[in-house]
C-alpha cells in the first residue's frame, strides 16, 4: 500500500509539471488556435537565465523569481512580436510550424551559451523528507504542489472575472466579434504568450530545483503535451488536471510494470480517452441550438 | 476613453469601392450618410453589399481579405479608414453582426461585459445596468450560457452586447433573421426607442425591406454593390417601383410577366 502511495504522490509531483506546461499550451491554444510546440523550450530558456541569476546572486529566491518573471515577459514579448504578428492572418499551421523551428532555435541557443552538461541547481536544498502515512515528501515537491494549486485558482479567476480573460475566452469562440467589441487581438495575444511562458518559467524552475538544469528539460514539454490533449486543449484547467493524470499513470505504469513502460503509458491513456471523449475530457465541444 | 457621443456624430460614406481578393467587386461607388438621431437603412437583396459596408465602417474587412480600394469613410469629421477595429469602437461605432454571433460558450453577463472591453470598469457595470433596465427578460437570465437562449433573447443580448460601449453610431445587421414575427415587433420597438431616447444615429441593414422601412427615417436601396435608389422612408414606402420589386406589392391585378421585370432591370442598370 505504501509503496501505492508513494508512487502516487511522485507522480503527481512531476504531473504537477506537464501540469503547468499543459495549461501554457491551453492557453496559447484557446486564443489563436496554434499550438506551441516549443513550450518545452521555452520552460527551459527560463530555467537557463533563472539559474544563471541564481548562480551569480549565491541563489537569492526573490531574484530567482524576479528573473523569473522578467524572463517570462521578455520572452513572450519577443516571440509575439518576431514570431506571432508577422504571421497575422496567414493559416495557422505555418505559426505552428514556425514555433516548431523556434523550438530548434532556442535548443541551440541554449546550447551554445551554457553548454550541453546537466547543472544542479544552485541553492536547491535536499532537505530531510517529510514522512506522512508512509509516503516520503521532499518539501520541495510540496512547495511544488502548493505552487501547482495557487497558478490553477489564479489562471481560473483570471478567466471568468478578469475582463481580459474573458476577453480570452470570447476570442475563442468567434474571433471576428472579439474584434467588434474593441478587442485588440494582437494585445491579447501577447497577454497569451507572457502567460503561458510565466508558468513554463515556474514550471522549469521548480524542475531544475527537484532535478538537474539540462538540455533534456526540453523533452518535459513533449511528455506534458498528451496531458493537455488528454484535458481538452482548449480547456486550461482541464490540461492541468491531466497534467496530473499523465504523471500519475506514468509512475504507477513504471512501479508496477516496468520503467521503460513508463514513456508510453501517458499516451495509451489518451488513446484510449480520445476513442471515448474526442474533444478531451473537459474540451469545449460546440454549442448547436437545432 | 469615455466613449462620450461627440456633438456632430455623423457618418458619411463617400464614393466606396470594396474589393475582395483584389479582384471582385462587392461595393461599387456608393456614398451615403447617417446623422444622428436618425435610423438609415440600407436595403437590398443576398449579395448587395450591405453587409461588406458595415465590415468596412468597423475595419474588419481584413481577415476576409477584403479592403476599401476608393472613397472614404467619416465618422464625426474623422477618417475612419487608417484606423484599427479596435480604434473604431472607441471611436463609438458598434456592429450587431448579421446571426447575433453571441460568444455561445459564455454568459450572458460575460457577453454583455464583452461588449463593454473598451470603457472602463466602473462605466461597465453602470452600463450593465441599464442594459438590464432595457431588456429586463434578459435579468433572469444573466448567468445561462447565451448558446441556449432563444432567438429572440439572443438577440436582445447582441443588441445589449453592442450598446455597452455606449455608442454614438449603432449598425445592426438584419436583426429580424430568423425571428418570429412578434419577436421582431419588439425589437424593433426597442431599436426605434432608442432613436427616441437620445443623440444615437442607427444605421439598419435589411432584407425585411417593408419592416425596416415603417421605423426608419431614411433609405438606401443597394442592388449588386450599388445604390440605385435612396429617399425618405416615407418617400420609399409610396414608390411604386419600390413597392413592387422590393415590397412584393402589386398595384395591377394578376401575374407579372416575367419580360417585365427583365425590361425593369434592363432600364434601371442604365439608370444605376
Amino acid at each position: 500500500m505504501s509503496y501505492f502511495l508513494n508512487l502516487v504522490f511522485a507522480g503527481l509531483a512531476v504531473g504537477a509539471i506537464y501540469g503547468m506546461l499543459a495549461m501554457g499550451y491551453a492557453i496559447i491554444y484557446k486564443v489563436s488556435r496554434v499550438v506551441n510546440f516549443a513550450q518545452g523550450e521555452i520552460m527551459m530558456l527560463i530555467g537557463y537565465i533563472s539559474y544563471s541569476v541564481a548562480l551569480r546572486t549565491d541563489a537569492s529566491a526573490p531574484l530567482v523569481m524576479l528573473s523569473v518573471i522578467a524572463g517570462a515577459i521578455g520572452v513572450g514579448l519577443l516571440i509575439e512580436r518576431f514570431i506571432v504578428r508577422p504571421m497575422l492572418g496567414q493559416p495557422v499551421f505555418s505559426l505552428v510550424m514556425m514555433t516548431i523551428a523556434l523550438a530548434v532555435m532556442i535548443r541551440a541557443v541554449v546550447g551554445l551559451i551554457w553548454g550541453l552538461d546537466p547543472y544542479r541547481f544552485p541553492g536547491s536544498a535536499t532537505g530531510a523528507p517529510i514522512e506522512l502515512f508512509g509516503v516520503y515528501m521532499q518539501p520541495i515537491q510540496l512547495f511544488l504542489l502548493a505552487v501547482y494549486v495557487a497558478l490553477c485558482v489564479g489562471v481560473w479567476a483570471f478567466l471568468r472575472f478578469n475582463i481580459v480573460g474573458i476577453a480570452m475566452r470570447a476570442t475563442a469562440t468567434d474571433s471576428t466579434v472579439s474584434l467588434l467589441m474593441g478587442v485588440s487581438v494582437s494585445r491579447l495575444y501577447r497577454v497569451a504568450w507572457i502567460i503561458s511562458a510565466l508558468i513554463a518559467g515556474i514550471a522549469g524552475v521548480l524542475f531544475a530545483n527537484i532535478y538537474h538544469i539540462g538540455p533534456d528539460l526540453a523533452h518535459v514539454g513533449i511528455r506534458a503535451f498528451p496531458a493537455a490533449i488528454l484535458g481538452g486543449l482548449d480547456s486550461v484547467l482541464g490540461s492541468a488536471l491531466g497534467g496530473l493524470i499523465i504523471g500519475v499513470v506514468e509512475n504507477l505504469a513504471g512501479g508496477y510494470i516496468a520503467s521503460a513502460y513508463k514513456e508510453i503509458a501517458g499516451f495509451v491513456v489518451i488513446l484510449v480517452i480520445l476513442m471515448i471523449r474526442p474533444y478531451g475530457l473537459f474540451g469545449q465541444k460546440d454549442i448547436e441550438r437545432v | 476613453m469615455l466613449s462620450q457621443a461627440p456633438l456632430n456624430a455623423d457618418l458619411h460614406v463617400v464614393n466606396a469601392q470594396v474589393l475582395y481578393d483584389g479582384v471582385v467587386e462587392a461595393v461599387r461607388d456608393v456614398s451615403f450618410s447617417v446623422d444622428a438621431g436618425r435610423i438609415v437603412c440600407l436595403l437590398g437583396a443576398n449579395g448587395a453589399g450591405k453587409s461588406t459596408l458595415l465590415k468596412a465602417i468597423s475595419g474588419i474587412l481584413g481577415p476576409e481579405k477584403g479592403a476599401l480600394t476608393k472613397g472614404s469613410i467619416t465618422f464625426a469629421g474623422k477618417g475612419l479608414t487608417a484606423l484599427s477595429s479596435d480604434g473604431i469602437v472607441r471611436k463609438g461605432i458598434v456592429q450587431v453582426p448579421e446571426g447575433r454571433r453571441l460568444f455561445v460558450n459564455l454568459t450572458v453577463e460575460e457577453n454583455l461585459l464583452m461588449g463593454g472591453f473598451t470603457v472602463r470598469a466602473a462605466e461597465r457595470a453602470v452600463r450593465l445596468e441599464s442594459v438590464y433596465s432595457l431588456f429586463p427578460d434578459l435579468t433572469d437570465h444573466r448567468h445561462r450560457v447565451a448558446g441556449y437562449l432563444s432567438g429572440g433573447q439572443q438577440q436582445m443580448v447582441a443588441i445589449g452586447r453592442a450598446l455597452m460601449s455606449s455608442p454614438s453610431l449603432l449598425m445592426l445587421d438584419e436583426p429580424s433573421l430568423g425571428l418570429a414575427p412578434k419577436i421582431v415587433e419588439q425589437i424593433f420597438a426597442a431599436i426605434s426607442s432608442l432613436r427616441d431616447s437620445g443623440d444615437i444615429a442607427i444605421l439598419l441593414v435589411e432584407q425585411n425591406a417593408r419592416l425596416a422601412l415603417t421605423i426608419s427615417d431614411y433609405g438606401y436601396v443597394l442592388e449588386r454593390g450599388r445604390v440605385v435608389f435612396d429617399g425618405d422612408a416615407a418617400t420609399l414606402l409610396g414608390s411604386p417601383e419600390i413597392q413592387e420589386f422590393y415590397l412584393g406589392l402589386d398595384q395591377s391585378a394578376g401575374r407579372k410577366s416575367l419580360r417585365d421585370v427583365k425590361h425593369y432591370r434592363r432600364r434601371k442598370r442604365w439608370l444605376a
